[in-house]
């Protein structure tokens, strides 16, 4: 594939211009293939996101090699108030607050699916796992996730508003 | 002003961030300004995040916004309370002892 230079790109803008393909890609592949498929790309735009904002924009170095930022990301993004203005929340920083705060626990579980979090014993969307009650290894491809996207309503509202959060983020030059 | 500060605007976003933040977020029990003449720098205790993996405070940074009546650049870490002290801090960041508590 021919790399394409865009000029002189920071870290900050690269993990910014990752993060937002990786989001493109997401946006493709959602519905058309494996549940798997569209977690791997939600994990890996959500963590681009939070190392973009780790990154000066005029430093010299690259984020930490860490894969759980999500949450903390979040947890820092709650008090700023000019991304609270941008979302629409305004001087409600209370409501935005409680907003951010009632998305946590979902973040937290996208957070640990990144491999090196599940380890060999728990569901992550890139390689196989021992599941240990039953004794079974299992592909990425072929399980559910039905703990990001069962049938009960209150989940699914969850995943959609932190769909639409990280979709906003990644729309502002933050 | 801070000692060798020369941009008050930096005192002036710190404490008002300082002072927001307190209040969106009670769980901040303290909050630290590392002076700098171009940049915002907070360090802000709270138990609300997990301890720190790597032994170093990450920062997160934000673009000055004016129109926000935010002028300069912000970078702000949060750690636990245990942790001051004793994590490498950003380079430029200064000393430990640099760091000056806003009051709320």
């Amino acid at each position: 594939m021919e790399y394409r230079w865009k000029g002189n790109m920071g870290w900050h803008e690269a993990y910014l211009a990752q993060a937002r393909s990786d989001w493109a890609v997401l946006k493709r592949l959602s519905g058309k293939v494996e549940t798997c498929h569209t977690l791997h790309y939600l994990q890996m735009a959500t963590e681009k996101l939070a190392k973009a904002l780790l990154t000066s924009p005029c430093g010299a170095d690259p984020a930490p090699p860490t894969h759980v930022i999500f949450v903390r990301m979040l947890q820092v993004l709650k008090a700023r108030p000019e991304i609270r203005v941008r979302l629409g929340y305004g001087d409600a920083a209370q409501a935005f607050r409680k907003y951010i705060d009632s998305l946590l626990d979902y973040a937290g579980r996208i957070e640990r699916l990144a491999p090196d979090q599940a380890g060999f014993d728990h569901p992550n969307p890139e390689y196989p796992w021992l599941d240990k009650p039953k004794r079974q290894v299992l592909a990425p491809c072929e399980y559910s996730f039905d703990q990001f996207y069962p049938r009960d309503k209150k989940t699914i509202t969850k995943m959609a508003k932190i769909d639409m959060l990280v979709g906003e983020l990644l729309k502002l030059s933050v | 002003m801070a000692v060798g500060q020369k941009n008050p605007e930096v005192e002036r976003q710190a404490k008002y961030l300082a002072a927001d933040n307190r209040q969106v977020e009670p769980d901040i029990t303290k909050v630290y300004w590392f002076p700098d003449d171009n940049e915002v720098r907070l360090l802000e205790i709270t138990e609300i995040v997990p301890l720190t993996s790597d032994g170093e405070v990450h920062p997160f940074y934000f673009r000055a916004s004016p129109i926000d009546d935010l002028p300069l650049p912000t970078a702000v870490a949060m750690i636990r309370a245990e942790e001051f002290g004793k994590l490498k801090l950003p380079d430029q960041w200064g000393a430990w002892d640099d760091g000056i508590p806003l009051e709320g």
